[in-house]
């Protein structure tokens, strides 16, 4: 497979779960950016991996997850020019955003958790595979999901009360 | 149900998701810069790391012409046996001049992994602000002429002292060093016949008048010199000062590699039987001929270059800092022999020496 072939078929969903971890379109673009930039630059090691498309899920996660101790968002929040290829986000999804509880809630979990949850309830991936994404062992992953539910659901109870 | 909740709220935000198509020019138009700043500086390193291949090796073929000056300030250290394990060596490019103090004006840590799959160079900004022993704090490149003194420099204490600061600072155990002047480059350059150079903007030296007229040309030793001695006067000072030193330096290589200098023993040993005296050597000297005996043995001799991580310059600080979270951890990583692993969290650290 070739970089070009990867890209045309793998950017977007490669973007849509940016867009999951990060909750904000703009770190999306930036989270993918850097990553299929290292992507592109060591694309034959990257094509050499049994699963490229899991390896490259699994540099763009630890790229979110590394957030703080990583430069790259430093480098976004010290960034002058807007990105004119972003779409201002209209006023529907603002608000839509707005009225949504538990995407809300979701922005203040740690982020290992909430790349579980993305990994769990939007790709839909088995425990064994998230574990591999993330580096860590099966049990890990299934005490980090029940964590974050467990702190989601004391959200829900405290907000219905 | 809140697992449902989640799967609903996942599914309604994709609409968030920006197209991909601007995005993708992005990539691509990062990817290909970056490839392009990794390329020269390639050709950069493999000069540095060629200038710090002859220096480690003078003393092998020179022996009684090169013997390193008499070191008093020597703190003696032994480091045994270094053909395994991990290896740093010290490198100072240092603007000396009879009139004043020399100044360390370049600070390169060269790390050989115990892997030894590729050396990497490590750039200590000049204007750092450091601890140097008896002195306060100052600029790293201070450290320098305050060993070395005023009247008649002494280049191997300007050594030892920039060697003792640069252990407080990074904790990194120095195998060996060697120091590189302005007078070994220009008998360098004038060995390998003048070096050509193509300039990006003209430089009239305010050392000498000469005027270097933008675009190629061939630089004879003394020229080089005048010409990386220019800071005053170029648009960016000390960063067009570093980015003529990189074109330089590629030249050197392309120029030392058409005379097949790289290649050919015979050559190389020539070249550095003529160099040899003009460098000056760290007086722990016991190690160099195990370190040239390890060269063959790299796996790649493009060097992986790298700086020091430095905090945002504040206001008028006429100092750099190192940054406070980034640099202990890379510090670590390269005490412990760890630096690969670093580079691949953080490839976008990887950069022309600057």
């Amino acid at each position: 497979m070739t970089y070009e072939e990867f890209a045309d078929t793998r950017l977007a969903p490669l973007l849509r779960y940016a867009v999951m971890l990060t909750g904000d379109p703009h770190q999306a673009q930036d989270l993918v950016q850097e990553t299929m930039v290292r992507v592109q630059l060591n694309w034959r090691r990257v094509a050499r991996a049994d699963s490229p498309e899991r390896y490259v899920r699994r540099m763009l996660t630890n790229q979110y997850v590394d957030w703080r101790r990583g430069s790259w968002m430093r480098r976004v929040l010290l960034r002058g020019e807007p990105d004119e290829a972003v779409p201002a986000p209209t006023d529907h999804a603002q608000s839509a955003v707005d009225r949504d509880q538990i995407w809300s809630w979701l922005s203040r979990l740690p982020r290992r958790q909430r790349a579980t949850l993305v990994l769990r309830y939007y790709e839909d991936l088995p425990d064994a595979e998230i574990a591999d994404i993330l580096g860590c062992a099966v049990g890990t992953v299934r005490s980090s999901i029940s964590r974050a539910l467990a702190t989601l659901r004391a959200e829900y109870v405290e907000a219905c009360s | 149900m809140i697992e449902d909740d989640l799967r609903a709220a996942f599914t309604r935000h994709e609409q968030l998701t920006p197209p991909t198509g601007p995005l993708r020019a992005a990539i691509d138009r990062l990817a290909t810069g970056r490839r392009r700043r990794r390329r020269r500086w390639q050709v950069g390193g493999t000069a540095l790391a060629l200038l710090g291949v002859l220096g480690i090796g003078v003393p092998l073929f020179t022996p009684e012409r090169s013997g390193p000056p008499q070191a008093a300030g020597s703190t003696g250290e032994t480091s045994g046996p270094v053909v395994t394990g991990a290896l740093n060596i010290l490198l100072l490019g240092v603007d000396s001049h009879k009139s004043q103090p020399p100044l360390a004006d370049s600070v390169l840590l060269l790390h050989i992994p115990a892997d030894r799959s590729r050396p990497y160079l490590v750039s200590l900004p000049r204007d750092l602000k450091v601890p140097i022993p008896g002195h306060g704090s100052d600029k790293l490149n201070a450290a320098f002429p305050f060993g070395a003194g005023g009247d008649r420099p002494d280049l191997t204490k300007g050594y030892e002292l920039t060697r003792q600061t640069v252990t407080d600072l990074t904790g990194v155990r120095l195998d060996t060093g060697f120091v590189l002047t302005y007078r070994a480059l220009r008998t360098l350059t004038d060995a390998v016949d003048g070096v050509p150079v193509c300039l990006s903007q003209r430089v009239r030296s305010v050392h000498t008048g000469k005027l270097f007229p933008a675009g190629c040309q061939r630089l004879d030793g003394a020229a080089s010199v005048d010409l990386l001695r220019q800071r005053r006067g170029l648009v960016q000072g000390s960063q067009d000062r570093d980015h003529n030193a990189r074109l330089f330096a590629a030249g050197l290589v392309r120029q030392a590699s058409e005379k097949g200098v790289l290649t050919n023993p015979v050559r190389l040993s020539k070249l550095l039987d003529t160099v040899g005296p003009e460098l000056v050597v760290a007086p722990d000297g016991a190690t160099m001929l195990d370190l040239l005996r390890l060269v063959p043995t790299l796996r790649s001799v493009d060097p992986v270059g790298l700086s020091l991580p430095i905090s945002e310059p504040t206001g008028r600080d006429r100092y750099l800092r190192a940054d406070p979270a980034l640099a202990p951890e890379f510090l670590t990583a390269l005490r412990e022999d760890r630096l690969g692993d670093w580079v691949a969290r953080h490839p976008e650290r990887v950069d022309p020496v600057g």
